[in-house]
């Protein structure tokens, strides 16, 4: 819980550092892309962030809406990528 | 004024004849009575873009103000220089052919992409391999924006396919754009020699959704089939007698080693379906009116509309002019 709740703090302070929208009312489940968070540049940015940042390979197969739509969706993909990020 | 209900041939013009004198018309007003130039030169790729936009020049001008420039480079196809000295010849307009390899070679275009290239690709050699780089959708339904992807077509034909990261992604892109901006520096050369104006050969599809490169191929003084749709100016170029060949040519890029249609490298759709989708979006047609006569469904129409949006708004920045208000004193 401690690791997804320390991954969540990074995904949030990236996409406040990367957008160029207001992020007040930023949530972990606002809808990043659907809401205009990121842009396509974005987007291709935040997967470079996460391939260095937690140490995963973001496969094609894994490209898809359920598992960037939103910081929570990130998070869960993230910790299901690369288990040693979560607490055993 | 209440919209006409939306249907294929919406695009369709009625009255060809009188559309290309209006062009006619105001491209000599802009020419003589604006910009103040005694005729224009233009950008040959024998495409249907520059034909069409060549042949309304003449038109309006005559074949005697109107000088082509083919601007080929390595990486260009051998049929642009050829189709579009065939379209300079039926037409009687005078053209000049200048190779930018050299100066592109000045500029480090070549070193800079293919660098790039490598730290992607290592065993990418540009002597025995062929490069592109596209956009591409994860899934048509998906909501997430699209991602560039490099591919490296081996000698055989197989193709290496990878997605690429944003530095190699923007550099790729980056160094290719010197070819459109040393195409616009030469036309700008031969304009400022003749005391001509620049005719640009955008597309409303390129203007609008920003398929253009900022003060390359965007540039020039005068855009005659910039509020054209592609279907549109493919019925203006079967008008004015455009050859065959060249209506009947798959647009491509011309920009990388690799063939690459314009669909691949950055529309999604085939243009008749294109046209009709971004003119909905443009009018605002109701998403199960359009989903109804282009066979998708309400949702799938939503997502386009969006996705319309999103490109209209990531593109605003190539379409402003420099921010001059500094107005402070």
């Amino acid at each position: 819980m401690e690791n997804k709740r320390k991954i969540q703090d990074e995904l949030f302070a990236y996409i406040k550092e990367n957008t160029f929208k207001e992020t007040e009312s930023l949530t972990s489940d606002t809808m990043i892309f659907t809401e205009g968070i990121l842009d396509s540049m974005g987007f291709a940015l935040l997967l470079d962030f996460l391939e260095q940042n937690f140490k995963i390979t973001a496969e094609d197969s894994d490209l898809v809406e359920e598992n960037f739509e939103s910081i929570d969706a990130i998070t869960e993909y993230i910790t299901r990528k690369n288990s040693s990020l979560v607490e055993k | 004024m209440d919209k006409i209900p939306f249907h294929k041939e919406i695009l369709k013009i009625n009255d060809i004849e009188a559309l290309v004198e209006q062009i006619a018309r105001k491209i000599r007003e802009d020419v003589s009575g604006k910009i103040n130039r005694f005729g224009g030169v233009i950008g040959l790729s024998g495409g249907i873009d520059s034909s069409v936009s060549m042949a309304l020049a003449v038109r309006a001008l005559g074949a005697e103000k109107i000088f082509g420039i083919m601007m080929p480079e390595k990486d260009s196809s051998p049929d642009s220089e050829q189709l579009a000295t065939v379209l300079a010849d039926k037409f009687g307009v005078s053209t000049t052919v200048e190779v930018i390899t050299g100066a592109l070679d000045g500029y480090k275009c070549y070193e800079r992409r293919d660098q790039a290239v490598k730290d992607i690709v290592p065993e990418y050699d540009p002597g025995q391999h062929k490069m592109k780089i596209g956009i591409k959708h994860e899934g048509s339904g998906s909501k997430l924006p699209p991602l560039f992807y490099l591919t490296v077509v081996n000698p055989d034909g197989s193709e290496i396919v990878k997605r690429l990261p944003t530095k190699q992604m923007r550099t790729i892109i980056a160094a290719s754009n010197f070819k459109q901006r040393a195409r616009m520096s030469l036309l700008y050369y031969h304009a400022e020699r003749l005391h001509y104006a620049v005719v640009g050969t955008p597309n409303k599809h390129e203007v609008d959704q920003g398929f253009f490169v900022k003060y390359g191929d965007g540039g020039g003084d005068i855009f005659p089939i910039g509020k054209l749709y592609k279907t549109q100016v493919y019925q203006v170029a079967d008008y004015l007698g455009i050859p065959k060949e060249i209506r009947e040519r798959t647009p491509t890029t011309d920009t990388y080693s690799a063939e690459q249609t314009q669909e691949e490298f950055f529309y999604e759709f085939p243009f008749e379906q294109l046209d009709l989708l971004w003119y909905a979006y443009e009018n605002k047609y109701d998403h199960g009116e359009v989903g109804s006569v282009i066979g998708m469904s309400e949702e799938e129409i939503s997502m386009v509309y969006r996705n319309f949006e999103r490109r209209s708004e990531t593109t605003s920045y190539l379409r402003m002019p420099p921010i001059n208000d500094y107005i402070f004193i």
